[in-house]
C-alpha cells in the first residue's frame, strides 16, 4: 500500500514528512496521526482544486481521500466514462454541466475546504467502479463528512437530469452548502447571427448591381413553405422536448420511427411527416400547374396524374399512420 | 423595379377577379357539395343573361347553408346531455355575466368579487376582457325588450355557435378580398366544421375565444379592405371592429404584431402608397385609443414590448411619408437613398429586438410549473396538427404558394399571418385556433385553383370568346411565372385544343377524387367533434356492454349539496381548477381559482393538500377554511382526478415553499409515484392520499379485485387504516367522484381543574353519506 502512494505522490514533498510520520509514530499516538493525516488530506484536496475546479482521481485516489475515514470534508464524484472510444454522449453533456457547477463554487465567495468536486473516469478507476457495484454512468453520488453514503446520497439522474441548477440543488440538500449557478454567457448564438447577418449584408454589398434575385418569388416561396412544414410537423416540438431519433427495441433489435402514442413523436417520424405533408402539398401545384402551362399536352396529362398520384397516395399514407397512432380512429384511405 | 412589379401586380389582381366572375359559378356546386352541384350548372344556363343575380343567390345560400352546418355540428353537447355551461372558465364567464345583467353595466365594472381568492378578494370589473359578457348581456337585453323571455344562461351556451357562423361570413369577405369568390366560400365551409375551430366554440363553451376569432378574422378583413382603397371609412371600421377584439380576448396582441409587420414588409418590398399611409395612420391613431379605454388593458398598449412594434412601425412609415414627400423637392438622389436605407436599418434592428423579446417573454413563461402544468401551453404535435386539420394541414403550404407566387399587397399580409401564425401554434397547443382561420383561407385557395381548372371545362366553350382569350391570357401570365421552360406563345386557337387536350376523363377523376378527400374531410370534423371536442366535463357518460348509456352527475350533485348544506359564507378549499365551478355552481367562498394571478396563495393550497394532516390543519386554520373539496376518480376509473394532478401541487408548493415539501420525499426509492404499499410513506400520509382514500380501503369494486382497488391507477392502495383527527368527512357522491371533507373546530380546551381526570379526545366519525354505496358495488363501468 505505501509503495503505491509513494509512487504517486513522490513528486510532492509535503508527502515524504508523512511518510515520516507514518512509518515513525508508534501505534499509541493514533489520535495526533488521525489529525495530521486530516490536515494533509484537506490541504492536498485543497492543492489539487485550487489548480483544476474538478479533480480527476483513480482508484487509489478515490480510496484514500474519498472512502477513507478521517475526512471532514464532503466530496461529490462524478463517476463517468469520457473517453471517445465509449461513445457516451450524455457523460460530455453531464461533464459541462458539472463543470459549471464546480467552477461557480470554485470562484465564488464562499470556497472553502468543505466540498471538493471530483471525477472518476472507468478507464481509470474501473475498480472503483466494480467496489460500488456501478453499471451505468454518469453517475453523481455525495460522499459526507461522516458516515456512509445513504440512498438520497446518488443523485437521481433519472427523474431530475443533470442541470447545474438541480445539482446545486441536490448538493445544498445534502451538505447544507449554497452554490450560485454561474454560466459563463453563451455568446455563439449571437456570433451567429451576427455572422450571418454579415455574411448576407456582404453578400448584398457584392452584388449590388445586380439584386434581381431579391425580387425572386420562387425562392421567397420556398422558404415560407420551409417554414410552414418545420412547424406543421412537430419541429418545435422535438426542440423543446428532445425526443430521440427512434426507439429500437433491446429485445429483438427491432427499430420502430413511428411512436406508438398520439402524446408524443421521434425526430424521425416528425421527418416523414414533413416530407408526406411536402409531397401533397407539390402534387396539389403540380395539378394546378399541368392545367395552367402550356405545352405538349401528353406531358402536362403526365405531370397532371403525377400531381393527383402525390396527393391521393400521400394522404391516405398519412392517414394511415395517423391512424396507427391515435387509436379508435376509424377512417382510412386507399391503405389501410 | 417598383414600377414593374405593381404593374405585374394589377395584372394579377385583373386575373383574379376575371376568375372569379367568370368560373364563380361551377365552384360553389363543389363548396355545397353533392347538392349544390347539379343546381350550379342548370343556374348557369339558363341564368346568363343575369349571371350576377345567380351569383349572389347562390352564395348566398351557400354561405347560409355553411353557417347552418357549423351551427348545428356544435349542439352534440346539448343533444346528449342539455343546456349547459362546459368546463371550468365558462363558468366564470357565466357568473360574471349573470352578475352583469342583474346588476348593470357599471355595477359590473366595480364589482369586487369578496368571495373568490379569500381572504384576498378579486377586482374583477378590472381584470377582465368584458366583451363576452357585454355581448351575452346585451343580446339578452335585446331578445327580452322583443318579449323574447330565454335565460341569460341559454344565450350563454347558444353565443359561441352563432358566433361561428359569422365567423364563416367574415372568412369568406376576407378569402374574397384576397383571391375570389369560390375560394370564399369554400373557405366558409372549411371554417363553419373544422375542429380547430369547434375545439373552442361548441355550444355551452362560453369563453372569449368564440367570439374572438370572429372578431379577428372581421378586424383583417376591414384591414386588407382599407389597404386596398385607402378610405378612412373602412380603416374606422377596422378600428372598431379592432375595439372588440381587445375587448374580447387577450390574442389581440396578435393583431396590434401582424398589422404592422404587414406594413413594414411592405415598405421593405418597395410597395408603399397613400393608401398605406392612410390606412395604418388611421389604424394606429384610433386603435390605440380605442384599446386604452378597456379597463383591463389600460395603458399598457404605450408600456408594454408587445406594442412598441406598432409604434415603432408608426414612426417608420411616418418618416418614409415625409422622405418621398421630400423626394419630390430634392434632387440628390443618392443621399436619399442612402438616407433611406439608414433609417429602415435602425427600424429594422429596433422590430427585431422587439419581436426578440417578445420571443423570450413567451419561451420564459412556458417554464414556471404553474404555466407548464397546463396541458393547452405545451407545444404542438404533428399529430394535433392533423387531428384538427385533416387534409387542410397538407394542402394549405399550396395555397401559400399560389398567394406567394402572384403576390400584391393583400396577399402579403396573408402570406404573413400564415407564416406567423403557423410559428407560434408550433410553440403552443392553443394557438392553433389563430392558424386555423388562415388555414382554411389558404386550402380554399388551393382547392378553388385546383377546381376552378379542372371543373368548368363545358361551360368554357359556350363562353364568348373575347371573354375567353382575355381571361387565358391573364392566366397565361400567372402560369407562366412557374413555368421553367420560356416557351413561345401559341395562338388562341391552339391554346383552346391545349386546353380540352388535357381530356374530360381525367378533369373529371381529378374533380371526383378531391372531392372525395374533402368528404373525407367532412367526415372527420364530425368525428371529432362528435368524440373529442362534444363532452362537458361538467356531466360525465359511461357506456356499458349493450351501449346503454350511464350519466354520471356527481360534480353537479356535490356542488348543489354545498349550496344548499353549508353556511352561506363558508370557505372551500379545494385545487385551483375547480375554483371557478364552486363559485358558478356551488355559490360558495373559494381560496383558488383557475386566475391564477397569485402563486403564493396557490402554493400554500399545494402546501396543505400534501403535508400530514396536522400541518395541514395549521395551515387551513390560519386560511379559515371550512370545507375540503377533492376529486377522486378511483372508483369509476377517472383519469382527471387530484391524484393525478398531485405532483403538480407537490411541485409548485416546492416552489414557493422549498424547506417544507420536497418532491422526491413523494417519489419510491425507483423514482415512481406509486400509490400502493411500495409508495412512499410521506405520500400515504399526505392529506391528499388521505381524504382521497378514506374508507375506500373497506370497498370491495369488484370480485376479481382486492377491497380498495383504485381503477384510475390499478393498484390496491396501500394504507386502507386512514383515520383522520381534524376532519370529518361530510358529503361523497354517488360514484365518489367528489368528496368533501368539514375542517372541524379546535378541540374544547381542557379543564384546568380536574387533575386526576384523563380526558380522552372525543374521536367520533360518523359519516352522513350512505346512499349509493350498496347500488355501486353492482355499478359496472364499461
Amino acid at each position: 500500500m505505501a509503495s503505491v502512494w509513494a509512487k504517486s505522490f513522490a513528486h510532492l514533498p509535503v508527502l515524504s514528512v508523512f511518510f515520516f510520520l507514518l512509518l515513525c509514530l508508534p501505534p499509541g499516538g493514533g489520535q495526533k496521526k488521525k489529525e495530521n493525516l486530516l490536515s494533509e488530506k484537506v490541504d492536498q484536496m485543497m492543492e489539487w482544486s485550487s489548480r483544476r475546479s474538478v479533480v480527476r482521481m483513480n482508484g487509489d485516489k478515490f480510496r484514500r481521500f474519498v472512502k477513507a475515514p478521517p475526512r471532514n470534508y464532503s466530496v461529490i464524484v462524478m463517476f463517468t466514462a469520457l473517453q471517445p472510444q465509449r461513445q457516451c454522449s450524455v457523460c460530455r453533456q453531464a461533464n459541462e454541466e458539472y463543470q459549471v457547477l464546480a467552477n461557480s463554487w470554485r470562484y465564488s465567495s464562499a470556497f472553502s475546504n468543505k466540498l471538493f468536486f471530483t471525477v472518476v473516469d472507468y478507464d481509470e478507476g474501473a475498480d472503483v467502479f466494480q467496489q460500488l457495484n456501478m453499471n451505468s454512468a454518469p453517475t453523481f453520488m455525495h460522499f459526507p463528512a461522516k458516515g456512509k453514503p445513504k440512498r438520497a446520497d446518488t443523485f437521481d439522474l433519472q427523474r431530475i437530469g443533470f442541470a447545474s441548477e438541480q445539482l446545486a440543488k441536490w448538493i445544498a440538500d445534502r451538505t447544507d452548502v449554497q452554490i450560485r449557478v454561474f454560466r459563463p454567457p453563451n455568446y455563439s448564438g449571437t456570433i451567429a447571427l451576427a455572422l450571418l447577418v454579415s455574411l448576407v449584408g456582404g453578400l448584398l454589398y457584392l452584388r449590388r448591381n445586380n439584386l434581381e434575385f431579391i425580387y425572386n418569388k420562387t425562392g421567397w416561396a420556398m422558404a415560407a413553405l420551409c417554414v410552414v412544414f418545420a412547424m406543421t410537423s412537430g419541429q418545435m416540438w422535438n426542440h423543446i422536448r428532445g425526443p430521440p431519433y427512434a426507439h429500437k427495441n433491446p429485445q429483438n433489435g427491432q427499430v420502430s420511427y413511428i411512436h406508438g402514442s398520439s402524446q408524443a413523436q421521434f425526430v424521425a417520424e416528425s421527418h416523414i411527416i414533413l416530407l408526406l405533408n411536402a409531397a401533397i402539398t407539390m402534387g396539389m401545384v403540380l395539378l394546378n400547374e399541368a392545367a395552367t402551362s402550356k405545352g405538349d399536352v401528353g406531358k402536362r396529362r403526365i405531370i397532371c396524374l403525377v400531381g393527383l398520384g402525390l396527393v391521393v397516395f400521400f394522404f391516405s399514407f398519412l392517414l394511415s399512420i395517423f391512424r396507427s397512432k391515435y387509436h379508435g380512429y376509424p377512417y382510412s384511405f386507399l391503405i389501410k | 423595379m417598383a414600377e414593374h412589379h405593381a404593374a405585374s401586380d394589377g395584372k394579377h389582381k385583373a386575373s383574379a377577379n376575371a376568375g372569379g366572375s367568370v368560373h364563380g359559378n361551377s365552384r360553389p356546386g363543389a363548396a355545397g357539395g353533392g347538392g349544390g352541384g347539379g343546381g350550379g350548372k342548370g343556374g348557369l344556363s339558363g341564368g346568363l343573361t343575369q349571371p350576377a343575380g345567380w351569383q349572389s343567390l347562390l352564395s348566398f345560400s351557400i354561405l347560409f347553408l355553411a353557417c347552418l352546418a357549423g351551427f348545428s355540428s356544435r349542439l352534440f353537447a346539448v343533444i346528449r346531455f342539455e343546456s349547459i355551461i362546459h368546463e371550468f372558465d365558462p363558468w366564470f364567464n357565466y357568473r360574471s355575466t349573470h352578475h352583469l345583467t342583474t346588476n348593470g353595466f357599471f355595477e359590473f365594472l366595480n364589482w369586487f368579487d369578496e368571495r373568490a381568492w379569500y381572504p384576498l378578494g378579486r377586482i374583477v370589473g378590472g381584470t377582465v376582457y368584458p366583451g363576452l359578457m357585454v355581448t351575452a348581456g346585451l343580446i339578452h337585453y335585446v331578445l327580452n325588450l322583443l318579449h323574447i323571455t330565454v335565460h341569460i344562461r341559454d344565450v350563454c351556451v347558444f353565443l359561441a355557435p352563432v358566433f361561428s357562423g359569422l365567423t364563416a361570413i367574415s372568412t369568406f369577405l376576407l378569402t374574397r378580398e384576397l383571391w375570389n369568390q369560390g375560394a370564399g366560400l369554400l373557405a366558409a365551409c372549411f371554417i363553419a366544421i373544422v375542429p380547430g375551430y369547434i375545439s373552442r366554440s361548441v355550444a355551452g363553451s362560453f369563453d372569449n375565444e368564440g367570439i374572438a376569432i370572429f372578431a379577428l378574422q372581421f378586424t383583417y378583413y376591414l384591414w386588407v379592405k382599407s389597404v386596398k382603397t385607402g378610405s378612412v371609412f373602412w380603416t374606422i371600421g377596422c378600428c372598431l371592429s379592432y375595439f372588440y377584439m381587445v375587448s374580447a380576448w387577450g390574442g389581440y396582441v396578435f393583431i396590434i404584431n401582424l398589422i404592422p409587420l404587414h406594413v413594414f414588409v411592405l415598405l421593405l418590398m418597395q410597395r408603399y402608397s397613400r393608401r398605406v399611409y392612410i390606412a395604418y395612420s388611421t389604424f394606429y391613431i384610433v386603435g390605440l385609443i380605442l384599446s386604452m379605454q378597456i379597463p383591463f388593458v389600460g395603458f399598457q398598449p404605450i408600456r408594454t414590448s408587445e406594442h412598441m412594434a406598432a409604434a415603432g412601425v408608426f414612426a417608420l412609415l411616418q418618416a418614409y411619408a415625409f422622405l418621398q414627400y421630400l423626394k419630390d423637392r430634392l434632387t440628390r438622389q443618392e443621399f436619399q437613398t442612402l438616407f433611406f436605407l439608414g433609417v429602415s436599418l435602425a427600424a429594422g434592428v429596433v422590430f427585431l429586438t422587439v419581436i426578440y423579446l417578445t420571443y423570450t417573454g413567451i419561451y420564459a413563461k412556458i417554464h414556471i410549473p404553474i404555466i407548464a402544468s397546463v396541458s393547452e401551453h405545451q407545444p404542438t404535435t404533428w399529430v394535433s396538427f392533423f387531428f384538427d386539420l385533416h387534409i387542410l394541414v397538407c394542402t394549405f403550404p399550396a395555397g401559400l404558394w399560389f398567394c406567394i407566387k402572384n403576390i400584391n399587397d393583400e396577399r402579403v399580409f396573408v402570406a404573413l399571418y400564415a407564416i406567423s401564425a403557423v410559428y407560434f401554434a408550433g410553440v403552443m397547443v392553443r394557438l392553433m385556433l389563430t392558424l386555423t382561420p388562415v388555414v382554411c383561407m389558404l386550402s380554399a385557395v388551393a382547392f378553388s385553383s385546383v377546381f376552378e381548372h379542372y371543373m368548368g371545362d363545358d361551360t368554357k366553350r359556350e363562353k364568348p370568346p373575347a371573354e375567353d382569350s382575355s381571361d387565358e391570357d391573364d392566366k397565361r401570365n400567372s402560369g407562366n411565372l412557374y413555368d421553367k421552360a420560356g416557351k413561345v406563345r401559341k395562338h388562341v386557337s391552339e391554346q383552346e385544343k391545349a386546353e380540352e387536350g388535357l381530356g374530360p376523363n381525367v378533369k373529371s377523376i381529378v374533380t371526383m377524387l378531391m372531392l372525395m378527400l374533402l368528404m373525407m374531410f367532412a367526415v372527420h370534423c364530425t368525428w371529432v367533434t362528435s368524440n373529442a371536442y362534444s363532452s362537458p366535463s361538467v356531466v360525465l357518460a359511461s357506456y356499458n356492454h349493450d351501449g346503454t348509456r350511464n350519466i354520471l352527475d356527481d360534480f353537479r350533485e356535490a356542488y348543489y349539496w354545498l349550496r344548499q348544506n353549508t353556511d352561506e359564507h363558508a370557505r372551500v378549499m379545494s385545487w385551483w381548477d375547480y375554483g371557478y365551478q364552486i363559485a358558478g355552481m356551488a355559490n360558495r367562498t373559494t381560496l383558488v381559482d383557475n386566475n391564477t394571478w397569485n402563486n403564493s396563495h396557490i402554493a400554500l393550497v399545494g402546501k396543505a393538500m400534501s403535508s400530514n394532516e396536522s400541518a395541514a390543519y395549521q395551515i387551513m386554520r390560519s386560511l379559515d377554511v371550512d370545507y375540503v373539496l377533492i376529486i377522486f376518480g378511483g372508483v369509476i376509473g377517472y383519469s382527471g382526478d387530484d391524484i393525478n394532478k398531485f405532483l403538480w401541487m407537490v411541485r409548485i408548493a416546492e416552489g414557493e415553499h422549498p424547506k417544507d415539501i420536497r418532491e422526491s420525499d413523494y417519489f419510491t426509492p425507483q423514482g415512481e409515484f406509486r400509490v400502493d404499499k411500495a409508495g412512499s410513506p410521506t405520500l400515504l400520509n399526505c392529506l391528499m392520499y388521505k381524504m382521497s382514500y378514506y374508507r375506500f380501503g373497506e370497498m370491495q369494486l369488484d370480485f376479481r379485485t382486492p377491497p380498495g382497488f383504485d381503477r384510475t391507477r390499478n393498484a390496491e392502495i396501500g394504507n386502507k387504516d386512514i383515520k383522520f383527527k381534524h376532519l370529518e368527512e361530510a358529503f361523497t357522491s354517488e360514484h365518489w367522484l367528489v368528496r368533501i371533507y368539514k375542517v372541524k373546530n379546535l378541540d374544547n380546551r381542557e379543564p384546568l381543574d380536574h387533575k386526576l381526570r384523563s380526558v380522552v379526545p372525543k374521536q367520533k366519525y360518523t359519516s352522513k353519506k350512505v346512499a349509493g354505496h350498496i347500488l355501486f358495488c353492482c355499478f359496472n363501468q364499461k
